[in-house]
C-alpha cells in the first residue's frame, strides 16, 4: 500500500498508467497512489495516515465509531454528509473533502458539537465519541447552511441513528445535540478550504482510479464509460453504495480483483429522465441514495419516505442506493417489497443493450436476478398513486432504528366504490426473495373494503409464504405478524394512515 | 524558586476562592476534551513500534469433539505470515483459567465450544493474519454437544457443584402456607458490546521481560497469567492500561487470553505483537452474561405476603468455570431483591455447556436473580388481584430482618425511596388513567411498573476487597496519582482525583492521573463489583493522609506551631501563629518541605472493614452495605405486532453523598438503558450446532438514541451512606442496570391488561416484539377460553 504525502503545487499528479487519488483531509490536500482497490477509508486513515481519531467499532457500518464527514464541492459550496469509513472504499474520497473529529476542533477551541458534549457529560468511555461528534457536527453544518433552522428531537435521533453508545444511555448526547445550537456556529467549509481549493485536470475515467497488487478499481462518470468498461470486464464487481458489498471485504476478507464503482455515473444518479412523463410516474436513477430518495418521495409517497428513515442509519442512507437495494437481491432488503407493491419497472442496460423488466420478473432465487454479466440496473420507475389508490407499509424488527426487518410488509390497494379493485401485498423476510402474496392478493381483489375481507384474506398468508426461523424471528412469528399486519393495515387505512393521492 | 509551567494558574489567584473540582462537584470526565477531539489514546491508537506484527487466532468450526487433524501448512504459506503458534509452543503454563483451571490458551486435542482458539497466526498485517487463519485444514470427530441449561441439568453437566442458601424451613413453611404459587422464567444473557474490542500489545524487553498494554479491568491478573505462560517471575511483566473503550465486566477475565497469546508470540519472535479481536471474533471468542433458567415455589397468604420460598437458579456457564461460581452465588444473593421471603431455600446450579465460557457483566449474576424476585412479586399481585406496587410494599424488608444468607438488614432506606418516587411520578393517577385507556383501546395497551433495586456492595470473594494507591507530590505543587483501579468510562479516574484534590484542598488541575500499571501499584483487584471508587478512593485518601501527616509534623517543627495550627485551605497551607495567619502557596510549602528532606510520596492502602462470609454455612455479612433505588417505567405495546415503545422512566437512586453528581447520573442513565437493552432488543442466540447466530452488530441490537424514553428523569437520593465509605458515598457502577427491570415489568403489565390483569403472563427475556406478541396471544386465548 502506498505512502500518502501532502500534495505539492502540481496541478495533476497522475501520469499515464499511474493511479493517484487526491483528497482533502481536515484542510490538507493529500495524494496517494498504489492503494489497493479493496482498501476502506478507515483502514487507510488509521493504518497509512495514523489518523487514529477515527475508530473501528464493528467494521460493518453498524456502530458509527468510524463516522466521518465527506464533502463535495458544489455550486453552493461544500456539501457534507456523514458516512461509515469502515465499509466505504477509499475510491469514494477522490476529489472530496474529509473531516474528522480532531480536524474540526482543538484543545481550548472546540467545535460546538464537541463543546456541548463536554458540557453535557456526553462521553464516558469516549470510544464512540468521535463518531457522535461527526454526526452532530454534520447536523450543525446543515443548520449553518439553513439559517434559522434548529433541528428538533426527531431530526437529532435521525442524525444519531447510526451511532451506538454503550455507556451513557444517550440522554446527555441528545441534550448536547440540542444545546450545541445555542453556541456560536462554525461553518466547517473554512477548515476544509484552509489550504485552498485545488482543481485538477479531468482524469480518464476509463483508466483505473486505483491499481495495486494486481487489482484495479474503475470509477466511470458516464454510462458510455461504464459500458466500455463492462465490455472489457463483464465480471467486475459492480459497486454502488457498498453498504452490503463492503462487508465482504471487512467481514469475510474477500479481495476483489476488479471493482467498478457506479455511484458517480451521472445518468444513474439523476432523479428524472428526459422523455419520461413525471406527472404520473417517478423515474429514479439506480444510484439515487436513500437519503436523496427520502426527499424525492416525500411528496408523492410519504409512507415510503417515512419507511426510508428506518433503513439503516443516516450514514448508511447517505451511502446506500435504491438500485443497490434492488439488485443486491437480498430477501431482507426493505425497498423491493415496496417496489413490488407499486408494480415498478426496472430499466436494465449494459453490453447487451437496453431492456426493461417488471420487478415481479427480476428475481430468480436467493440472491439471484435476471442481470447478466456485463449488465447493470439503470433506473426504477414507479407509477404515482391515484385518489383511489393506497400504499401502506410496515417494517417489523427487534429494534426501531438501524435494524434489519423480520418482516417488511408493503400493501398496495385500489379501492373503488367500496370495493377492492386491485391488491398487491408483497413482503420481505418471508421467502428466499422479496415476494408477492399472490393468493392473499387474489382473496382481497373484488372484495368489499371491510375488515372481514382482510380477515378472510389473512388466512391465505400461510399458503403464500413458508418463511424460515432465524436470528431475527421465528417462522411462526413471521406468519402471525404478517396476518396481523393485514388487519392493522385495514384499521390504519380507515383512520387514514397510509399514502393516497 | 521552583519551575512553574505557564499552564499552571498562579497560586495567588487560587487563594481567592475554594479549590476547584473537589469531591462532590459536577466535574467533567477527566478525558472529556480528549474524547470529543478523538485524541484520547486507546491501545490500537498508540504509535506502533517498527516491526510490529499482528496475531489472529484460528477458530474451531464445531462445538464439541476431538481434533483428528490440524494441518497448518496452508496457514504458514499464506502471504505475510511470520509465525504460527500452537499449544506446544507455549513455554510455560498452558491453562490460563483465572480462578479455576480449565481455560486452555489453545485447544488441546479437543474442542468444547464453537470458535474455540486452536492456534495463532502472526503476520505483517492484521488482514493477512485474518486471511491466513482461515486456511487451516482441520478435521474433527464430532461429539454430541450440550447446548442448553435444560440439557445440562438433565445430564448433570456442571462446572462446579450446586450451592444452597437457607433461612428457616422453606419446605414445611411452603406446605403450611394458605396459598402456593409456582413459576419459572428463562432469562437470556447479554453481550457486553464495549465499543472498543479486546486488544493487547506485547513488547518484549530485557531479561525475557514483557511489557503489555492491555485493555483490561484486571491488569494484575493479566500480569500473573502472562508471567505463567512465559514461565517468568511476575516482576518481569508489566501491564499497563490508560483507558478502555468500555468494559462492563467483559474485560475482567476475558482480556487475558489475548494478552497471553500476544506475549507468547512476542517472546518467540522478539518483536512487538499486537492482538486485536475484530468485532466478529470478539463476539464469538469472549464470554457474556449468563442465561439463567429460574424456578420458584412460593407460599403466600391471601394478602399477597410471602411466607416461604423455594427457588432454583441455573446459570448457563459455558464450557469452563471462569467466574461462574461467584456469578451464580450473586444471583442467589439477590433473588430476594428488596423483599423478605421468610423461610427460604435457594439452590444455584452451574451448568456446563458447549458454549463460550460466560463471564462477568455489570451486575454479575445479580440482575438475573433480581429480575426473578420482581417476576415473583408480579405473579403474586395477579394471584391476589392487587396492584403489584402494593404487593411489593407489603413484602419489603424492614430494619432488623435478616436475609437468606444471614446478613442483617439495617439503614434500610428503600421504603422511603419507593414512597418518594411513587408520589413524584404520580404512580396512582397514571395507574388509573392507564387502566381506563386499556379498557377502551383494543390495539394499544399501556403498562406501568415501579420496581426497587437493592444491590450488595463488596466482592463476595473477600480477599479482593483491598486496594492500593501511589501519590507523589512534586515541588511545584503538582500531584501525580496512580491507583489500582482502571478507567473504562465510569469516571473512576475523575472521582479519585477529586478525592486527592479534596484531601490537599487544591485545584483538580494540579492532580494528574496516570495510567494504571502494575509496576506502580502491585497486586491489585479487578475494577469490578462497583467497588472502584470505594476501594481506590479510600486508598488514595490514605496516601494523601500519610503525606499530609508528614507535612503537618514538618510544619509543627519548622514554624514552631501545633498540628491544629496547620490547615490546608484554598490551594494553600495556612500556618496560624500567635493569632496571625501565614498563607503559603501549596507549591511553596511542599518545596520548603522537600528542602527540609521530607518525603512527598506515599503508597496508600485500604481494605474493606466489617465483611465476612462463610460459604460452607452460606452465612455472614458478604456486603459492606447495599446501594438502593427505584424506577418507574411506562410502556405502550401494539397487540397486533408485539412492538412497543418505552414512553417514560423516572428513577430515584441512592449514591450516598455523591462524589460527582454528573458522573453518578451518567452511570445511572447508562446503566438503565443497558439493562433495558438486555431485557428488550438484545437477544443472544445460538443455533442448533452451538454457533453464535447473533454474532455481529447487524444481528445483536443494543439500544439506539430513539429507544431512550422521551421522558427520562433521574434523581439522586442524597442520604449519606451510614457506613464509613469515602466521604459517605456509595458505589454506583452496577446497581442502576437493574432499573431496566422496571421496563420488563411494565411490558408484562401491559400484556396482563389483555386478560384484565387476572393472569400473570409468561414473558421470557428479552421481551422482543415476538415474545410480547406470543404473550398477548396467550392472554387472548385465556380470555376467549374463560
Amino acid at each position: 500500500m502506498g505512502v500518502a504525502k501532502p500534495l505539492s503545487n502540481r496541478r495533476d499528479g497522475r501520469q499515464t498508467g499511474v493511479s493517484v487519488i487526491r483528497f482533502n483531509l481536515n484542510g490538507r490536500w493529500i495524494e496517494s497512489s498504489e492503494i489497493d482497490p479493496n482498501c476502506t477509508i478507515l483502514k487507510f486513515l488509521r493504518t497509512n495516515l495514523k489518523q487514529v481519531d477515527v475508530k473501528e467499532g464493528c467494521a460493518a457500518g453498524d456502530c458509527g465509531a468510524c463516522t466521518i464527514m465527506l464533502g463535495q464541492m458544489t455550486e453552493h459550496g461544500i456539501e457534507y454528509q456523514t458516512l461509515n469509513a469502515c465499509i466505504a472504499l477509499m475510491a469514494n474520497v477522490h476529489d472530496r473533502y474529509l473531516l474528522t473529529s480532531s480536524g474540526i476542533g482543538r484543545a481550548g477551541k472546540l467545535h460546538p458539537a464537541q463543546q456541548a458534549l463536554v458540557d453535557c457529560h456526553g462521553s464516558q468511555c469516549g470510544f464512540c465519541t468521535p463518531g457522535f461528534v461527526m454526526s452532530m457536527a454534520n447536523l450543525q453544518q446543515n443548520a449553518c447552511k439553513a439559517p434559522g433552522h434548529i433541528p428538533d428531537v426527531a431530526e437529532i435521533h435521525e442524525a444519531l441513528s447510526g451511532n451506538l453508545c454503550r455507556c451513557t444511555g444517550y440522554r446527555p448526547i441528545i441534550e448536547a445535540a440540542q444545546r450545541m445550537h445555542e453556541l456560536p456556529q462554525q461553518n466547517l467549509e473554512y477548515i476544509s478550504l484552509r489550504s485552498g481549493v485545488q482543481s485538477f485536470d479531468p482524469r480518464d475515467a476509463e483508466q483505473p482510479l486505483l491499481e495495486a497488487n494486481g487489482r484495479r478499481l474503475f470509477m466511470p462518470e458516464s454510462e458510455a464509460q461504464l459500458k466500455a468498461l463492462l465490455a472489457l470486464y463483464p465480471h467486475a464487481r459492480l459497486w454502488a453504495g457498498g453498504t452490503d458489498a463492503g462487508l465482504e471485504i471487512t467481514q469475510r476478507f474477500t479481495q476483489f480483483d476488479t471493482i467498478i464503482c457506479v455511484n458517480r455515473v451521472a445518468e444513474l444518479t439523476r432523479c428524472s429522465e428526459p422523455g419520461q412523463d413525471a406527472d404520473d410516474q417517478l423515474w429514479l436513477g439506480a444510484c439515487v441514495t436513500f437519503s436523496q430518495a427520502e426527499k424525492l418521495l416525500a411528496e408523492s409517497f410519504p409512507s415510503f419516505a417515512q419507511l426510508l428513515h428506518r433503513i439503516g442509519s443516516r450514514q448508511i442512507r447517505n451511502m446506500g442506493t435504491l438500485g443497490g437495494n434492488i439488485a443486491n437481491a437480498s430477501p431482507i432488503g426493505d425497498t423491493p417489497p415496496v417496489f413490488f407493491a407499486l408494480d415498478a419497472i426496472l430499466e436494465i442496460d449494459g453490453i447487451h443493450g437496453h431492456r426493461e423488466v417488471a420487478i415481479g420478473d427480476f428475481y430468480l432465487g436467493y440472491k439471484q436476478t435476471v442481470l447478466q454479466p456485463g449488465e447493470y440496473l439503470r433506473a426504477v420507475r414507479i407509477p404515482k398513486l391515484k385518489a383511489t389508490e393506497h400504499l401502506w407499509l410496515h417494517k417489523v424488527s427487534k429494534r426501531y432504528d438501524d435494524d434489519i426487518s423480520a418482516v417488511m410488509f408493503a400493501l398496495y390497494l385500489s379501492v373503488e366504490g367500496g370495493v377492492i379493485s386491485s391488491a398487491r401485498l408483497a413482503c420481505g423476510g418471508m421467502a428466499a426473495t422479496p415476494k408477492l402474496a399472490e393468493k392473499t392478493n387474489a382473496a382481497l381483489s373484488g372484495k368489499h373494503f371491510a375488515v372481514s375481507s382482510f380477515e378472510q384474506a389473512a388466512a391465505f398468508i400461510d399458503q403464500d409464504y413458508q418463511p424460515i426461523s432465524d436470528v431475527r424471528a421465528s417462522d411462526q412469528y413471521r406468519l402471525q405478524v404478517t396476518r396481523n399486519l393485514l388487519i392493522k393495515a385495514f384499521h390504519d387505512m380507515t383512520t387514514a394512515q397510509g399514502d393516497a393521492a | 524558586m521552583t519551575f512553574t509551567s505557564s499552564r499552571v494558574t498562579p497560586w495567588a489567584e487560587r487563594r481567592q476562592r475554594p479549590a476547584k473540582g473537589k469531591s462532590g462537584k459536577e466535574l467533567a470526565h477527566e478525558s472529556a476534551e480528549k474524547h470529543v477531539l478523538g485524541t484520547a489514546v486507546y491501545i490500537d491508537d498508540m504509535p506502533e513500534l517498527a516491526g510490529t506484527l499482528h496475531a489472529v487466532v484460528g477458530k474451531s468450526s464445531i462445538s464439541c469433539g476431538l481434533i483428528t487433524k490440524l494441518d497448518l501448512a496452508a496457514v504458514w504459506a499464506s502471504p505475510g505470515v511470520v509465525d504460527v503458534v500452537t499449544l506446544d509452543d507455549v513455554p510455560g503454563e498452558t491453562d490460563i483459567g483465572p480462578v479455576y483451571k480449565g481455560d486452555l490458551i489453545f485447544a488441546d486435542g479437543r474442542v468444547d465450544f464453537h470458535g474455540q482458539p486452536l492456534f495463532a497466526v502472526v503476520a505483517e498485517s492484521f488482514d493477512q493474519a485474518k486471511r491466513a487463519a482461515l486456511q487451516a485444514q482441520v478435521e474433527y470427530q464430532q461429539e454430541e454437544p450440550i447446548l442448553s441449561v435444560e440439557q445440562a441439568l438433565q445430564q448433570n453437566s456442571f462446572v462446579n457443584p450446586a450451592h444452597t442458601m437457607q433461612k428457616g424451613d422453606a419446605v414445611s413453611a411452603l406446605a403450611s402456607a394458605p396459598r402456593q404459587l409456582h413459576g419459572q422464567l428463562y432469562v437470556r444473557g447479554q453481550e457486553q458490546f464495549y465499543l472498543e474490542t479486546q486488544i493487547s500489545y506485547a513488547i518484549p524487553g530485557e531479561d525475557d521481560g514483557m511489557q503489555v498494554y492491555c485493555s483490561t479491568q484486571h491488569p494484575s491478573e493479566v500480569q500473573k497469567l502472562v508471567a505463567e505462560v512465559l514461565d517468568i517471575p511476575l516482576s518481569l511483566v508489566t501491564v499497563e492500561v490508560r483507558r478502555m473503550g468500555g468494559g462492563f465486566g467483559g474485560k475482567e477475565t476475558q482480556a487475558a487470553p489475548w494478552a497471553c497469546i500476544a506475549a507468547v508470540c512476542a517472546n518467540r519472535l522478539q518483536r512487538p505483537v499486537k492482538m486485536r479481536l475484530d468485532r466478529q471474533d470478539d463476539m464469538v471468542l469472549t464470554g457474556k452474561r449468563h442465561d439463567f433458567l429460574n424456578r420458584y415455589q412460593l407460599g403466600i397468604n391471601d394478602d399477597g405476603k410471602i411466607l416461604a420460598a423455594d427457588i432454583e437458579l441455573a446459570g448457563f456457564c459455558g464450557y469452563t468455570a471462569d467466574l461462574s461460581d461467584a456469578i451464580v452465588d450473586r444471583a442467589m444473593f439477590h433473588v430476594d431483591n428488596a423483599y423478605n421471603l421468610h423461610d427460604t431455600r435457594v439452590i444455584g446450579h452451574r451448568c456446563r455447556t458447549n458454549t463460550v465460557s460466560n463471564t462477568a457483566f455489570r451486575g454479575f449474576g445479580g440482575p438475573q436473580g433480581m429480575i426473578f424476585a420482581e417476576c415473583m412479586l408480579d405473579d403474586i399481585a395477579r394471584a391476589v388481584g392487587k396492584d403489584p406496587l402494593d404487593v411489593r410494599k407489603l413484602n419489603l424488608y424492614q430494619d432488623g430482618d435478616s436475609t437468606h444468607y444471614g446478613q442483617p438488614i439495617e439503614n434500610y432506606i428503600l421504603p422511603e425511596i419507593i414512597d418518594t418516587l411513587e408520589a413524584d411520578c404520580d404512580y396512582r393517577q397514571r395507574r388509573a388513567e392507564i387502566t381506563e385507556l386499556n379498557r377502551t383501546n383494543p390495539w394499544k395497551k399501556r403498562g406501568l411498573a415501579l420496581t426497587p433495586v437493592r444491590f450488595g456492595i463488596s466482592f463476595t470473594l473477600q480477599f479482593l476487597n483491598q486496594a492500593g494507591a501511589l501519590v507523589h507530590v512534586y515541588t511545584d505543587g503538582s500531584v501525580h496519582l496512580s491507583h489500582g483501579g482502571t478507567e473504562m468510562g465510569q469516571g473512576l479516574y475523575t472521582k479519585v482525583a477529586q478525592v486527592v484534590a479534596n484531601e490537599f484542598n487544591i485545584d483538580i488541575d494540579m492532580v494528574r492521573v496516570a495510567a494504571t500499571t502494575t509496576d506502580k501499584v502491585p497486586n491489585t483487584s479487578p475494577t469490578a463489583a462497583s467497588s472502584g471508587s470505594d476501594l481506590n478512593g479510600k486508598a488514595a485518601q490514605n496516601a494523601c493522609q500519610i503525606i499530609k501527616s508528614r507535612l503537618v509534623v514538618f510544619a509543627e517543627q519548622h514554624f514552631g506551631v501545633n498540628a491544629s495550627d496547620v490547615r490546608f485551605d484554598n490551594n494553600h497551607v495556612v500556618i496560624t501563629k500567635d493569632g496571625a495567619e501565614q498563607w503559603l502557596a501549596f507549591s511553596d510549602f511542599v518545596d520548603l518541605a522537600y528542602r527540609n528532606r521530607i518525603s512527598l510520596s506515599a503508597a496508600g492502602f485500604y481494605s474493606t472493614p466489617k465483611i465476612h462470609y462463610d460459604r460452607d454455612t452460606a452465612s455472614g455479612r458478604p456486603f459492606f452495605y447495599y446501594a438502593m433505588g427505584a424506577a418507574c417505567a411506562e410502556v405502550e405495546i401494539d397487540t397486533l405486532t408485539g412492538e412497543y415503545k418505552v414512553l417514560r422512566t423516572d428513577i430515584l437512586h441512592d449514591v450516598g453523598t455523591s462524589l460527582n453528581p454528573a458522573i453518578d447520573i451518567g452511570q445511572i442513565e447508562g446503566g438503565f438503558v443497558q439493562g433495558m437493552g438486555w431485557l428488550t432488543t438484545e437477544e443472544l442466540l445460538w443455533d442448533g450446532q452451538g454457533r453464535l447466530s447473533s454474532a455481529s452488530a447487524a444481528t445483536y441490537k443494543i439500544p439506539t438514541s430513539v429507544d431512550v424514553p422521551e421522558h427520562f428523569s433521574v434523581r439522586l437520593f442524597g442520604r449519606p451512606n451510614a457506613e464509613e465509605t469515602i466521604y459517605h458515598s456509595k458505589a454506583v457502577g452496577e446497581p442502576p442496570l437493574m432499573h431496566g427491570i422496571a421496563v420488563w415489568c411494565a411490558l408484562r403489565d401491559a400484556v396482563a391488561s389483555v386478560a384484565d390483569y387476572k393472569v400473570s403472563p409468561q414473558l421470557d427475556t428479552p421481551a422482543t416484539p415476538e415474545r410480547v406478541l406470543n404473550a398477548v396471544m396467550a392472554m387472548q386465548s385465556l380470555q376467549a377460553g374463560g
